[in-house]
């Protein structure tokens, strides 16, 4: 028994010998020093990158102080510190009635309306996708997955004609857009649709055994367990109307109080002109538009970083 | 080519698996796409079946109906109404209603107009008595070829309600005449009728009227009162003792043994087999097993009627020659179909105008370029980072996050067109590099007079910066989801860090992150906002730009067709086409990409 | 407090995957069945079937008399303990338990406490009621309220008992997350026990424990039984639970009941070969012999060896007329014994291994052709001397009795004294042939 024994380990190499003091503290201080170099470096990245990452927005903050017009030129800090950008912002005369103040508080309207009535139906649909069965499932789930592929500018043509029919463009773009925003933001499901799906089913069959019919399921039990995932669909579907470019800019159709904030800040650096004329007064719109986001995502970071990295990676 | 066994596979070195793989993979290619075939004939098989299914279906359910499902074949909601499901009836009734008369009033003529998408035109008329050119619009083929895929879209909304009408019927019928039912019926006319040969007829006077009346109201008020409150039943047998004291009263005129027959009956039959669905029963499962039906009616309707009409339009709109521009001074001129002639033009089939199909090219290659790139580097530098801050041993983990992430935050365009201008020929960057580095004053990053190559590195770059949070916050996610003993017995086993970073890590975010990596790389194709507000798709490519708009070196397909839509021309035909083939590429990309990786294909091998 | 009755219950899944097969079972009121068997042999698909979570293929299930395959879970009066517990984890224990008492929307009458007593002899002594409302007071204080669903005290009355019973009292604000997985078990069954049930669901409730906490919720749920007079039925793929605990146990396999019988029928009696080695740990010892018929007697022939079959077993061998023939014979290890000497009913082994269980040995033997054995042995029966000399290698001779004999044939895995018309044969018959389909 014992010759069996010994033939297993041939050989038991250890690889420091136990005799060996100075060799063993060698060994340890390398592999500390290693980590520290490492670590070092990981920081001199780190460093780097924030600056990097938040050098254009400094620039920004700053510039818009700048009383004087076109700064385009490598000047960071302002010649002349001043609020005069705010100010002209919102009683400048120089562009149609409206102005920055009513393309705030239209992209407010906008972004709030959004914001719930888009989070409701986005909701709905992901549940129904991720809990109920029901026939024709799949080929739904299919058939969005198709309609998504198709490019979204080649509906704008259209919808732009229908909701002109409707009068909802120009002064009236703000619920053409809510309109359009909406309509079809249940294609949206996925991330939500990932995070429902992480809900155990038991909770589901618990409570239909104990009496509750499937909506009293969604409402009564589902919802309340699902605050991080509401709180991520509001948010994106809030931010989402405060950087729509395009859509906003087709529909509003050049009429200064139809638009957003996206759009009446383009146009106020559209053509070379314009833009040393009003350079600095859009880096103070830019301000005044990151700022009330930025808060907002900053409390609300939490769930924002919990739903994607729990819905977003599943697909 | 003899395929190897698993143990004889293992004893191949690196360098002959490699040529085995290929080997694989070429021999393989046939049997692929017999295989593909073989599926694809199946496919249509089954569709073939499932209509000639349908055909069949109604047949026979209209020769083994009653009158009442045949009547409904030609006044939907009638078998409903007849059998007791009013408010179904009722709806069916109003829809085929509305639908006739659209059809009648409107329809009709849109339909008619479809294949000619309108006869006449505008024209300029003098008007003597005011003296000036009036124009008088006649027919509208914009408004002509979108009404009448609104009707088609209404037909085929009605066929299908039509079809569900019959099936209900069908059902309802199985349900309302088993031959239990049936016998049952007939036992009940065979008694009736002995006991009318065999007895007088039967006259009641006023008082016996009164009389009888009463005693059954009495006998049915004890019945009630003898229901035990408590059951869960209570309900429904009230109801049913209720609707047997008016069969009773309602027959008072008949001889009360007929009576008394027909009562026995009643019970039996309406206690065989199951009950129809009442309008109470309905509501109710609008909550529970419809709730589904409940839930996405909104979002759908939403949904086809924002997204599926448009699409539908666009793409028959790729088969026409509608542009938005003035034509003969006309801002809403006639348009017809052309039928492939768009398609020849941008493809090249027919030699058309060889400048589309060049720009088309290179245009497509640029995207799948950018795409490509864009995704990619985006991905695995987000993945760095998300270590880098991850790393055992680095402190303040929370505030390089937050500084990223407050990136996102900040609205694109914004960040975009500041950024843009920063990299401008007079921006920030290049006057500080003139000034401190004394470069070629020529040289632009992406303005009008860059290198296209330079202006396309640049865009990357550029996206890098905006890309890399969202990464580093997914990444991060999924990290955080690595069991840290893998990593741990990876370091016992003797590896090192990038040895544990390609065996462990790269495989399993590969893994979990497969699918979202084609979403982010068709996202990429069609990313509109970067390329456009950076560098609004410039440097200009006059070869390119011969075919429409300005095309620019940095142009993807997606700001072509938003250019070809928003400018002068307004070529939205072309604009269809181009986001015809867009949505080509992507499927058979998706296609392709879905059944290769792993991620789909071996589900469970990281759970 | 009613009786289940499932007849030719069927469960096929898209692709004609068939997870149950031709169920039958008559459950009387206020029996405690155990549905037992491997993984995947679908005693849950059929529990969520009764439950009304799963769509009834095929057959009917009737609960009390009444049909229920239409009726949605809540209309079926099913309580159901999950295996993961399914605890709301947004509301305290209380609510975890009221939460079934809250959805309640049918009417009851409950008795009035004093205040809503003189409430109402007040209001009929005031002399304002007209005649009808008159004579609906007078009942009330007769009968009792009715009322639509459970008010609240008689909600806290039915949770603080239930939490009283299973000794959760302390915990009744805790939200689930604070609460070990034997308390939340205990939550889970409280929630269950609070609701008017006419059948009591558990599935794999104590899958999820560790050992101890099992042995201990066994019992707990052998006195819960007493206190919750109501029929039980209790899925699990633990044979030692569905031992102790059921009046009746049901082996399923791959979809099929394989027996039906109490735990004593099923141990001395088993159908087939599946049931014989799944029942009893460790497993029954099978080996290939032949039985031998000479005269009126029957001898089995293990390994050179010549036993009698004797008794009732011989008797009803003879009365089913059985020859001659190849067999599967098996023991279990706990009837089997060491002989003392070896004799012409011994078989001779050599000890491989020896496992020291305290109260007994367990000697994992190999025969001469090469067959492993076990054999329970008390150590009691031992000296000291013996115990020290059970050491691997060790030549020893061990023989059985009659009476604990069984007999399989050879190819279908049946019992010879499997009743003929027993729908459990017919079972396994088809399952043999399914899985040769395979």
């Amino acid at each position: 028994m014992s010759e069996e024994k010994k033939n297993l380990n041939p050989q038991v190499a250890s690889p420091v010998s136990s005799s060996d003091n100075i060799g063993k503290g060698k060994r340890h201080m390398g592999l500390k020093a290693k980590t520290i170099a490492g670590n070092t470096i990981i920081y001199v990245i780190l460093v780097a990158m924030t600056v990097i990452w938040l050098f254009p927005f400094v620039c920004i903050l700053f510039q818009s102080f700048e009383v004087d017009h076109t700064n385009m030129t490598g000047n960071i800090l302002p010649v002349k510190w001043g609020f005069d950008n705010y100010i002209r912002l919102f009683t400048s005369t120089d562009f149609e009635t409206g102005g920055f103040g009513r393309w705030y508080v239209n992209t407010l309207v906008i972004s709030l309306a959004t914001a719930v009535i888009q989070t409701i139906i986005v909701l709905c649909m992901s549940y129904t996708l991720s809990r109920l069965r029901f026939k024709g499932r799949k080929f739904l789930m299919n058939f969005m997955l198709v309609l998504g592929m198709f490019p979204g500018m080649l509906t704008m043509i259209i919808l732009y004609r229908v909701l002109a029919d409707l009068n909802l463009i120009k002064q009236n773009a703000i619920p053409g857009l809510i309109l359009v925003y909406v309509a079809s933001s249940g294609m949206g499901y996925y991330v939500s649709k990932g995070f429902f799906d992480t809900v155990p089913k038991s909770l589901d069959e618990a409570a239909r055994v104990d009496g509750a019919t499937r909506a009293q399921v969604l409402i009564k039990v589902i919802l309340p367990l699902s605050k991080p995932i509401v709180i991520y669909t509001l948010l994106t579907a809030f931010m989402g109307p405060w950087g729509d470019f395009v859509f906003a800019s087709y529909i509003a159709f050049s009429t200064s109080a139809g638009m957003n904030v996206a759009v009446g800040l383009q146009s106020l650096i559209a053509t070379p002109s314009a833009m040393s004329a009003n350079y600095t007064m859009f880096c103070a719109g830019g301000v005044l538009v990151a700022i009330p986001i930025t808060v907002l995502f900053l409390f609300l970071q939490k769930y924002y970083v919990e739903g994607v990295t729990g819905g977003a990676v599943k697909g | 080519m003899r395929r190897y066994s698993d143990l004889e596979y293992l004893k191949l070195n690196k360098l002959q698996r490699f040529f085995y793989k290929i080997a694989c993979f070429f021999v393989g290619i046939p049997g692929f796409f017999k295989r593909l075939g073989i599926k694809i004939w199946q496919f249509i098989k089954k569709i073939g079946l499932g209509i000639a299914n349908i055909f069949v279906d109604l047949f026979l359910t209209f020769k083994n109906g009653d009158y009442k499902t045949r009547i409904s074949y030609v006044l939907m909601g009638f078998g409903n109404m007849m059998r007791g499901q009013v408010g179904r009836g009722i709806l069916f009734f109003v829809f085929e209603v509305v639908f006739i008369l659209y059809m009648v009033f409107y329809g009709g003529y849109w339909l008619k107009m479809m294949p000619s998408l309108g006869l006449q035109g505008p024209e300029h008329i003098y008007d003597p008595d005011l003296d000036v050119w009036i124009t008088i619009y006649h027919d509208n083929s914009f408004k002509i070829l979108l009404y009448s895929v609104l009707s088609i879209f209404f037909i085929v909304a009605f066929v299908y309600t039509w079809r569900l009408n019959i099936k209900q019927n069908k059902i309802a019928q199985d349900i309302l005449n088993t031959s239990e039912r049936k016998e049952l019926e007939n036992e009940k006319k065979a008694q009736v009728k002995e006991y009318q040969l065999n007895h007088d007829k039967f006259v009641a006077t006023q008082d016996e009227k009164a009389e009888r009346r009463s005693s059954i109201n009495k006998k049915y008020d004890d019945l009630v009162a003898a229901l035990d409150i408590n059951s869960r039943t209570y309900k429904q047998d009230k109801k049913y003792i209720e609707s047997n004291r008016r069969f009773e009263l309602a027959r008072i005129n008949k001889d009360p043994k007929i009576v008394a027959i027909e009562l026995e009956y009643k019970d039996k039959i309406d206690h065989t087999g199951k009950p129809l669905k009442s309008g109470k029963d309905d509501l109710q499962s609008l909550v529970d097993d419809q709730f589904h039906k409940t839930l996405l009616a909104l979002p759908l309707i939403g949904i086809i009627i924002f997204t599926v009409l448009p699409i539908v339009f666009m793409i028959l709109v790729a088969f026409t020659n509608y542009n938005g521009a003035e034509n003969n001074g006309y801002s809403n001129n006639l348009f017809h179909w052309v039928g492939w002639d768009n398609f020849n033009t941008i493809l090249n089939w027919n030699s058309g105008n060889k400048a589309y199909s060049a720009a088309f090219g290179e245009i497509l290659g640029w995207t799948l370029l950018w795409a490509f790139f864009a995704t990619f580097s985006n991905y695995f530098l987000g993945m760095v980072v998300a270590i880098m801050i991850n790393k055992k041993g680095i402190k303040l983990k929370k505030f390089w996050r937050t500084v990223l992430v407050l990136t996102i935050a900040i609205p694109q365009f914004i960040s975009l067109l500041y950024v843009s201008k920063m990299f401008s020929d007079n921006g920030m960057i290049l006057t500080f590099m003139r000034d401190h580095f004394h470069i070629d004053p020529n040289f632009s990053f992406i303005g009008t007079s860059a290198n296209p190559w330079v202006a396309r590195l640049t865009i990357i770059i550029i996206n890098i910066w905006i890309g890399i949070p969202y990464l580093m916050l997914i990444a991060t996610g999924i990290l955080m989801n690595i069991p840290a003993d893998l990593y741990e017995s990876a370091q016992i086993d003797g590896a090192n860090v990038w040895q544990q970073y390609t065996k462990i890590t790269l495989p399993y975010m590969l893994f979990v992150t497969g699918p979202y990596l084609l979403t982010s790389f068709i996202g990429n194709m069609n990313n509109f906002n970067v390329i456009y507000l950076l560098t609004g798709g410039g440097p200009t490519n006059a070869a390119a730009s011969t075919a429409a708009g300005s095309v620019g070196y940095t142009d993807l397909l997606v700001t072509w067709l938003f250019k070809i839509t928003t400018g002068a021309g307004a070529e939205y035909y072309m604009a269809s086409v181009i986001g015809i083939l867009i949505f080509v590429v992507v499927s058979i990309l998706s296609l392709i990409v879905y059944n290769i990786i792993p991620s789909t294909k071996n589900e469970e091998d990281f759970q | 407090m009613a009786s289940v009755k499932l007849t030719e219950v069927k469960k096929v899944y898209q692709g004609n995957v068939v997870a149950v097969h031709n169920f039958n079972l008559d459950i009387k009121d206020k029996e405690f069945i155990v549905f037992v068997g491997p993984s995947g042999c679908g005693k849950s698909t059929t529990l969520r079937m009764i439950a009304g979570l799963e769509e009834i293929s095929e057959g009917t299930v009737e609960i009390d008399g009444e049909v229920v395959n239409d009726l949605q879970p809540k209309d079926r009066y099913v309580s159901m303990v999950f295996q993961n517990y399914a605890l709301y984890p947004h509301l305290t224990v209380f609510e975890n338990m009221a939460f079934p008492l809250r959805l309640d929307r049918n009417y009851r009458v409950f008795p009035l406490n004093e205040k809503e007593r003189e409430a109402i002899q007040k209001k009929i002594d005031s002399g304002k009621l007209n005649e009808k409302q008159l004579e609906e007071a007078k009942e009330a204080l007769e009968k009792g309220k009715r009322v639509r669903g459970f008010p609240q005290e008689e909600i806290y009355k039915r949770v603080t008992n239930a939490a009283e019973i299973l000794g959760i009292t302390p915990y009744l604000t805790r939200k689930p997350k604070a609460l070990s997985g034997g308390q939340r078990q205990r939550v889970a069954i409280g929630r269950a026990m609070v609701k008017d049930c006419k059948v009591f669901l558990m599935d794999e409730p104590l899958s999820n424990l560790d050992a101890k906490l099992r042995n201990q919720m066994r019992a707990e749920i052998i006195l819960l039984r007493k206190r919750i007079d109501t029929t039980f039925i209790y899925v699990t793929h633990d044979q030692t639970e569905a031992m102790t605990l059921g009046d009746r146990i049901v082996i399923m396999k791959d979809g099929f009941i394989m027996q039906v019988g109490s735990p004593t029928q099923v141990f001395d009696s088993p159908n087939n070969l599946f049931v014989a080695e799944f029942i009893g740990a460790p497993k029954m010892n099978i080996v290939s012999s032949q039985l031998v018929k000479e005269g009126n007697k029957y001898f089995v022939t293990p390994f050179g060896s010549k036993i009698e079959v004797d008794g009732d077993k011989g008797a009803k061998l003879l009365e089913k007329g059985i020859e001659t023939r190849d067999i599967l014979l098996g023991f279990r290890p706990e009837h089997a014994v060491l002989a003392s000497k070896p004799g012409p009913n011994t078989i001779k082994v050599t000890l491989l291994v020896n496992e020291m269980m305290g109260s007994e040995l367990h000697l994992h033997l190999l025969t001469d052709d090469n067959t492993q054995l076990i054999v329970r042995v008390p150590t009691i029966q031992l000296t000291d001397k013996e115990r020290e000399e059970m050491v691997a290698g060790k030549e020893l001779y061990i023989t059985f009795e009659g009476k604990v004999m069984h007999f399989f044939d050879p190819e279908t895995e049946i019992s010879l004294l499997c009743e003929e018309n027993s729908p459990s044969k017919q079972n396994i018959e088809a399952l043999k042939e399914a899985a040769q389909v395979k």
